[in-house]
């Protein structure tokens, strides 16, 4: 049984159509806070657009969505959203674009300067604050858009496939970044992709969507003692989980031929 | 600025513009061109720095001109922009317009000018401020609407509130075209306050002093103006490009300067306290 107040995050009866295409069938889900929640389906079943309408940028035709047990359909501003895309602004440094969301919404003050130097320093790009996005690598300019998500201190944090344009190496990086932020700062993160051992090494938790029309097909819990580590990728429980996964996903596939 | 790019930059451009002067004097020399049809370019400085005391408050009322002329056409040019972009039915409705004032012979409106405005500094501000416009309308409004709408979705998820998305977002994506915009105005600028000269003048102006030289076949005079003139406009497009320079840092820096805002405060707490 879980406590009411431990959810973070709840969605009853979502749904959304483009025109003619049924994106997101109705769609119910509560997520607790704290808790790292991995998203993975084939590539246009609407986990995108599920995002969208967390945070706020797409109204659902209809549906119910509550943060810390408010309704929060079509407002913004509740959830640090990482897009898709990593999309720094080109004519800000670092610095400037870790602090974005203040520049946007008030004014950049000397606390967020300090918290946005700290992120910076604390995840190694503390000597690139002054530098503009054009000279920065893929894997740096992931993690600036990242920080900038943190730098919202936002509990929930809606992150669309952040690693999905990087090397296994660099990839591998990101995640053990990622999770060391996770840990630190006690968010609740949402967390696309489309790498299933990704998606098990990360998460408490794991939904798959089927294809449109878009829906969770299987919630599976991951119940692997942390912290993870490269063994953990070839543990029995690990690959348990992920084939049950690849099974889901797989079917679905077939299905559809 | 390293120094294949100084050399690119700026050598290269005093070598074509010198090879210029020199292909000139050559034509002359060479051709026997009389000096009546023609000056050498010798002859044609010799013509400016001899007569500096006649033509250096002519030149700087020309300047004046220019200088009015085009800060009140960018404005206005930067406004239009801005407003056809925010309000589609003024896009709409005053696009057409705007079209039709380029359509209109500059010479024409110089003598409805003069009769509205009198032979002062006017018309000829007018005139210029007419041709400036325009190109910068143009281009900010492109610009505007061009800005990559992912950035704008970027702004909405971070919360931002309108008129914050226009000024750390939008403004900064429209100042490529906007200097695009000035740069054209820059070079016709001149040209705009010299038609007025021409049209409206009173008395005393360099358009003026180059008809009276004219009239006394005095080649070296007459080019020597033209060169004035010139000088004028690629002056103030150098200015454009410098100042777009300044304001683009992060199309050529990889690194922000040290003064820019944000920064000065880091170097003096942050960075010295958080180095290892
Ligand atoms: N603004 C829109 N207008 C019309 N159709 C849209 C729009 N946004 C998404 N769709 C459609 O909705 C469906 C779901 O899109 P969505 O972007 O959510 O997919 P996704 O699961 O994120 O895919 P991917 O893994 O490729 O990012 C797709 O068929 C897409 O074409
Ligand atoms: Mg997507």
């Amino acid at each position: 049984m879980r406590v009411p107040n431990s959810e973070l995050l709840t969605l009853v009866d979502v749904t959304k159509r483009f025109g003619t295409t049924q994106a997101l069938s109705p769609t119910s889900l509560s997520i607790e806070r704290g808790s790292f929640v991995s998203i993975v389906g084939p590539s246009g079943c609407g986990k995108s657009t599920l995002f969208n309408i967390l945070s706020g940028l797409l109204l659902p035709d209809g549906g119910e969505v509550a943060v810390g047990g408010k309704s929060v359909v079509g407002s913004t501003g509740h959830a640090g959203y990482m897009l898709q895309k990593d999309l720094l602004v080109p004519w800000r440094t670092v610095l400037g674009n870790i602090t974005l969301g203040a520049a946007l919404t008030g004014r950049v003050t000397e606390e967020d300067r300090r918290q946005a130097t700290s992120f910076a320093t604390r995840y190694g790009l503390g000597d690139f604050l002054r530098h503009y996005p054009g000279s920065l690598s893929g894997g740096m300019r992931q993690r600036v858009a990242l920080m900038r998500t943190l730098a919202l201190n936002t509990e929930l944090l809606l992150l669309d496939e952040p690693f999905g344009a990087l090397d296994a190496q660099t990839r591998f990086e990101m995640q053990q970044w990622l999770l060391s932020v996770w840990r630190d700062s006690q968010r609740t993160v949402l967390f696309i992709t489309h790498d299933v051992d990704e998606a098990v090494f990360l998460s408490d938790r794991v939904l798959v969507m089927s294809p449109r029309p878009g829906r969770i097909v299987d919630d599976v819990e991951v119940a692997i003692t942390r912290p993870r580590t490269l063994a953990t990728l070839t543990e029995t429980d690990f690959t348990t989980i992920k084939a049950r996964i690849l099974r889901q996903l797989h079917r679905d596939a077939e299905s559809l031929s | 600025m390293n120094r294949f790019k100084i050399f690119r930059n700026l050598v290269v451009p005093v070598i074509s513009f010198s090879a210029l002067i020199g292909l000139w004097e050559l034509i002359i020399l060479w051709g026997h061109v009389q000096g009546y049809l023609a000056p050498t370019p010798l002859a044609a400085w010799e013509a400016i720095s001899s007569n500096w005391s006649t033509l250096w408050p002519l030149t700087s009322w020309t300047i004046k001109e220019t200088v009015w002329g085009f800060g009140a056409g960018a404005v206005i040019g930067i406004l239009f922009g801005v407003l056809m972009s925010k309000l589609r039915f003024l896009q709409r409705s005053l696009y057409p317009v705007l079209v039709v004032t380029q359509a209109v012979p500059i010479v024409a409106i110089a003598s409805p000018l003069v009769l509205l405005m009198g032979f002062n500094l006017g018309p000829k501000v007018v005139i210029v401020a007419w041709i400036v416009f325009f190109p910068v309308t143009v281009n900010v409004l492109d610009g505007l609407n061009h800005v990559d709408h992912d950035l704008i979705t970027l702004a909405r998820v971070l919360g931002a509130r309108p008129w914050r998305t226009f000024f750390l977002i939008e403004v900064p994506a429209t100042i490529t075209p906007l200097f695009s915009g000035l740069k054209i105005g820059a070079t016709y600028a001149v040209t705009g306050a010299v038609i007025g000269e021409m049209a409206a003048s009173s008395g005393q102006s360099l358009a003026l002093y180059q008809h009276t030289q004219i009239g006394q076949l005095n080649s070296a005079g007459v080019y020597g103006t033209t060169i004035l003139m010139t000088a004028i406009g690629m002056s103030w497009f150098l200015l454009m490009i410098t100042l777009e320079h300044l304001c683009t840092p992060w199309l050529r820096r990889s690194v922000a300067r040290r003064w820019s805002r944000g920064a000065r405060t880091l170097d003096n707490t942050y960075v010295v306290k958080g180095a290892k």
